[in-house]
């Protein structure tokens, strides 16, 4: 911060209590009134998941969905949106299996350094609830608030379109192996498959 | 139990075969954790194994070293990043997100002052507001530090003077954000204004106070903080040209515009052990940087990497906040956080240089490149980070892809007092390229030939010697020409699109590493090292210090090894977070990573290999060349039922040792000449790219929309497809950021005045062209598997394919980044006054009818093409160094051949009064040389 001399204390607002229903639990912190709700969900309610890339509604990294909507958190002061349903990137995944938007992401190549595919990934999740088919006009106008640095955007559109066809039914969504918890099979390969002529 | 060998029950009972070999037998319980999630042994897939070795893989550029131990298990399919996972769940834990018990806030007290002396700070009244834990200024630590030993010029904070707004100058610690901001007004500072310089040209004369002083070695006393000559070859060959053009450019300052701000967390431990949390390329360095600053052991301090939120050079040095963290959290006993908004990410900045470039060139009349001249004057801001690289890299880098007959740079990085410029993706290389590239589409237009064809006909060949001395290599310049050429149609369209529309090559040249370890004289320790640590489980841990920032580090380790040990890449755990476990790295800079790392790990990999065979062969009996290693198992080559899994041998060749551990190391080899900054751009490999950029110019608004790119690099080898063509991808999105709307704007009085991502234009979705990466495979032979990099070569070609373009499309060249409509316009403005035209739609874009020469350059490209085929494949294996065009012989050295062939690295005094901006450096002495005048 260039030329703080001036800057006199924060106003400091009033504590309160704020409640939302977040990735689907009711919570409920103590926060002051004038908290964005980014402070509220990175300090209090703990979803570090939520990035904050600049604070001024710029970046996109701090999106979350407000009742099925996608909002910058950032520029949302916490109150606006008390008792409303706020999903954030680590409401995504249904317990340990990732959502298709999530699989895609990893495996199309949507997410390069991460720090921008939580705000991403919520827009592309909003995008999705309501429309399976986009096209990919339709898809850049989803993400054309999310800045990526690192991956020039081709690939993230490719894999929304991915998750899009696994939503429409299309493609299976990928086995619980794609899990973050693969089921190990301890014993290695005990059974070979033996070119023809070799099985005794 | 389908189709198996028949097994013993019971734990590893060996059977005897009728030939009385002793083979391993089927355990009736599994033993613990062998990993992997599938149950059965995967075939071996041919398709990833070459050809050479019996596998389908083809091999145009020839055998490699490391042919024998690819087992077609991950190298050249497209994986997901390892740490993907953790990155869309949002379990990656970035700086801002290391959250420790009982921790505080800290924030940075900046100076507002262009250049100021700091007559005296009092913290009084800081110090008694209630929540404040600890202040400390740059009294603290008054030791300096920067990234390259020979120019430390940093402190923790301002310790005398500052030198830029933004500059540090204090810093307090505060149980929460709201106190330590508005501990921040209660500093007291005292400075003394001094008078600022901004313009780079300012600072070649001498100034009352020079920015910063280095002693006997200071010029004059000018803020010019490096200077570099370089002259190779025979001058006489520029006489008389056939074509020849001079161009000025002035390119912006960018920013890295990473997505996260610089954080830092630093923990003083109870037992007084520094542990830092940040966000680091580099991490090593920051480990010396504290060491020296802290005044304690390395082995004291834990320098720990947290995810990091792009890097692209932006967080490749140590930087000051860090230092600061440690103080606080060392005077108040609590861990101290740091996280910057994102004017302070411009403040710290940086970014590539402000720069004037010119470009002189010319060819003869065979359409030879006779001579490039080169004079770069960079911005640096106000301090050194690592611009005495960046003053030779903005020449070097362009002595290939091209046969010179003569090369002539003069460069100079000036302090001014603006936040200190830096390495930036395409580090140095980047705004020179687009000058020279811009050039060469000039020249050929004067020659009336096709600028590809001119290039095809002047090219480098593989295993040669550019005439700055570097050795070349694998070389895939002409393919990714080729390709580009006609995957983009390149024939059809050039020249003939309609007005508005237009097509561009460029092309690009980058190092794979540089072959200099900054700390340390390159014979004695490795540039890099990994450790592999087996244990019962089977699983693999590679500790590396290689430090991932998205471009897939971690992943490019964790491939080679289940490579070579041909095991899932689940059963592969990259640790390469913290100093306390990963072995030294330099770090990510200069595309070192996956040339240096993959080569130590493959060489820790194959030292664990070795180890497992060698126990398979005591258990069945079959020497280790007639052993194969896939999925988990190891067998007899001709009759895979004769084998033994891999836990098997992996148990057998730990009996007595317990975990086999090995270490790998990588060294870059003997290279390059004897002249001054002979080092700088010196690599063990280097990577190459052709671009064809297609672009629409807005004829009336001048607005510039670029919508399709065919993008060739040569990478080598891919070994993970899906992240080369990532990391193409995001090149061409940052490289056009620079060329139609990226700049950081200093106004009349030195502000930077876009210090936000609103203002600071980065392209969006909308703005992005589609792209066609093409991967160009050379296969470097030291490269691991063949590979080279491709993380920042890729963005080189961009600039000039887009500026071409925009020539193609409306018949006039602009020599100013970025071209923003105002910009275009202007210049479209401009022809229409000279041409009387009224209607900026009645301008004529360019035509192109070919003159004779065309024919000449064309016979050369072929002929060279079968050359370089040839020596590609080493099937010849004659020498070649730039000069041999020009019909030197490659065996003598040329100063003894040619008359006049110079290779000098200060100019000759009848060349002083002709040089460029930057060569005027070269008109002042330095202090030392000064003191024996008198
Ligand atoms: S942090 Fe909210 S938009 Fe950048
Ligand atoms: S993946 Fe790094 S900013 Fe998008």
């Amino acid at each position: 911060m260039v030329g703080t001399e001036h800057v006199d204390m924060l106003p400091v607002g009033a504590k309160e209590i704020w409640s939302a229903k977040v990735n689907g639990e009711d919570v409920e912190v103590l926060t002051t009134s004038n908290a964005t709700l980014l402070d509220v969900l990175r300090d209090k309610v703990g979803t570090l998941g939520v990035k904050r890339g600049c604070d001024l509604g710029t970046c996109g990294c701090c999106t979350v969905m407000v009742d099925g909507q996608p909002q910058l958190s950032c520029l949302t002061f916490a109150g606006q949106v008390s008792q409303c349903e706020i999903i954030t990137v680590e409401g995504l995944a249904d317990g340990a299996h990732l959502a298709p938007i999530q699989n895609c992401f990893a495996k199309y190549g949507g997410s390069q350094c991460g720090f921008c595919t939580p705000g991403f990934l919520i827009s592309a999740q909003s995008l999705l609830n309501t429309n399976t088919s986009p096209t990919d006009e339709e898809v850049k106008t989803a993400i054309e608030g999310n800045l990526c640095r690192c991956t020039g955007y081709q690939q993230i559109v490719e894999s929304i379109q991915a998750a899009a066809a696994i939503h429409r039914g299309e493609v299976e969504a990928e086995a619980p192996a794609s899990s973050p918890h693969p089921d190990p099979h301890p014993s290695g390969p005990e059974e070979p498959q033996m070119p023809p002529g070799h099985a005794r | 139990m389908s189709g198996g060998y028949k097994q013993q029950p019971g734990g590893g009972g060996n059977i005897t075969r009728k030939d009385g070999k002793r083979v391993a037998g089927k355990q009736s319980f599994p033993p613990p954790g062998s990993g992997g999630s599938r149950p059965q042994m995967a075939e071996r897939d041919l398709q990833f194994i070459p050809e050479m070795v019996g596998g389908r893989e083809k091999q145009p550029a020839g055998a490699h070293v490391h042919d024998r131990i690819r087992t077609g298990t991950t190298v050249g399919k497209s994986m997901k990043l390892v740490d993907s996972n953790a990155k869309v769940t949002g379990q990656a834990w970035y700086g801002d997100d290391v959250r420790l018990p009982n921790e505080c806030v800290a924030k940075i007290l900046r100076s507002p002052h262009h250049y100021a002396k700091v007559i005296s700070i009092d913290t009084s009244k800081v110090e008694a507001l209630p929540g404040v834990l600890a202040v400390a200024t740059g009294q603290d630590s008054t030791t300096s530090f920067g990234v390259l030993p020979v120019t430390k010029d940093e402190h923790a904070m301002a310790v005398d003077k500052v030198r830029h707004v933004g500059d540090l100058v204090a810093c307090v610690a505060a149980v929460d954000e709201a106190t330590a901001l508005h501990a921040l007004s209660l500093f007291e500072v005292e400075y003394e204004e001094l008078e600022p310089v901004f313009d780079p040209k300012k600072g070649l004369e001498d100034a009352d106070e020079p920015i910063h002083w280095r002693g006997k070695y200071h010029l004059a006393k000018t803020n010019v903080q490096k200077r570099v000559f370089q002259e190779f070859g025979d001058r006489s060959l520029i006489d008389k040209p056939s074509a020849s053009n001079h161009n000025k450019w002035t390119m912006k300052g960018v920013h890295h515009g990473f997505t996260e701000p610089h954080a830092v967390v630093a923990h003083w431990d109870p037992n007084g052990r520094l542990q830092l949390y940040t966000p680091s390329q580099v991490p090593h360095y920051t480990h010396r940087a504290l060491s020296t600053v802290l005044a304690v052991p390395m082995h004291q301090i834990n320098v720990i990497r947290t995810f990091v939120g792009g890097g692209f050079g932006g967080k490749s040095d140590p930087f000051p906040h860090e230092m600061c963290a440690a103080l606080l959290s060392r005077k108040c006993g609590r861990p101290v956080r740091i996280t910057f908004d994102r004017e302070e990410v411009y403040m710290i900045n940086r970014g590539r240089h402000p720069s004037h470039i010119e470009v002189k060139m010319s060819a003869d009349k065979e359409a030879r490149i006779t001579g490039f001249d080169i004079d770069a004057l960079i911005d640096g801001g106000g301090f050194a980070s690592f611009g005495h690289v960046t003053s030779y890299y903005n020449g070097v880098l362009a002595t290939a892809p091209y046969e010179l007959g003569s090369f002539h740079y003069t460069g100079a990085r000036v302090w001014t007092n603006k936040p200190a410029s830096g390495a930036m993706r395409g580090h140095g290389a980047v705004n020179t390229r687009c000058a020279v590239e811009v050039g060469l589409d000039q020249m050929a237009e004067d020659l009336s030939i096709d600028p590809i064809d001119l290039r095809l006909a002047n090219l480098l060949p593989p295993h040669s010697r550019t005439i700055s001395g570097f050795r070349i290599t694998s070389n895939g310049m002409r393919e990714a020409l080729e390709r580009v050429r006609e995957g983009s149609d390149w024939d059809n369209k050039f020249r003939q699109l309609p007005l508005g529309k237009g097509i561009g090559i460029g092309c690009g040249f980058f190092i794979s590493g540089s072959g200099l370890p900054i700390h340390w004289d390159p014979n004695k320790f490795p540039h890099a090292t990994v450790h592999i640590q087996v244990d019962m489980d089977g699983g693999v841990t590679v500790h590396s210090g290689a430090a991932d920032i998205g471009q897939g580090s971690t992943t490019a380790i964790a491939q080679v090894v289940a490579e070579v040990l041909a095991l899932p890449i689940e059963m592969i755990h990259v640790r390469s977070h913290e100093s306390d476990t990963s072995p030294v790295d330099l770090g990510s800079y200069s595309s070192r990573v996956t040339f240096m790392n993959a080569n130590a790990a493959i060489r820790a990999a194959i030292e664990i290999r070795d180890k497992l065979l060698n126990a398979a062969w005591e258990m069945i009996g079959y020497h280790p060349d007639l052993l194969v290693l896939n999925d988990r198992r190891i067998y007899y080559k001709h009759d895979p039922s004769i084998g033994v899994s891999y836990l098997k041998a992996l148990h057998k060749a730990q009996e007595d040792k317990g975990a086999l551990i090995s270490s790998g190391a990588y060294r870059s080899p003997p290279m390059g000449g004897i002249h001054k900054g002979a080092a700088a751009g010196l690599a063990p490999a280097y990577s190459f790219s052709a671009y064809v950029a297609e672009t629409d110019v807005d004829i009336e608004t001048g607005k510039i929309k670029c919508t399709n790119v065919w993008a060739a690099h040569d990478c080598g080898r891919a070994l993970n497809p899906l992240a080369v063509k990532g990391q193409i991808i995001g090149s061409c999105h940052m490289g056009l950021g620079q060329v139609i709307s990226e700049e950081m704007v200093y106004g009349r009085t030195g502000h930077l005045q876009n210090a936000n991502l609103l203002e600071y234009k980065i392209p969006s979705v909308h703005e992005m062209p589609n792209v066609v990466p093409i991967i160009v495979e050379s296969c470097d032979p030291e490269g691991p598997f063949g590979a080279k990099e491709a993380g920042e070569g890729p963005l080189l070609p961009i600039l000039p394919a887009v500026v071409n373009s925009v020539y193609d499309a409306i018949g006039i060249r602009i020599n100013d980044l970025p071209l923003t409509p105002d910009t275009v316009y202007f210049a479209i403005e401009k022809k229409m006054k000279a041409q009387s035209v009224d209607d900026p739609l009645e301008l004529e874009s360019p035509r192109l009818i070919h003159s004779a020469m065309q024919q000449v350059v064309v016979e050369r490209a072929a002929q060279h093409k079968v050359r370089d085929v040839a020596r590609q494949r080493s099937d010849d294996t004659s020498a070649y160094v730039n000069g041999v065009l020009f019909g030197f012989d490659p065996n003598i050295p040329l100063e003894d051949q040619v008359e006049g062939w110079r290779s000098a690295t200060e100019p000759l005094p009848d060349q002083l009064a002709e040089l460029g901006f930057a060569g005027k450096a070269w008109l002042k002495k330095e202090q030392r040389e000064l003191e024996g005048d008198n």
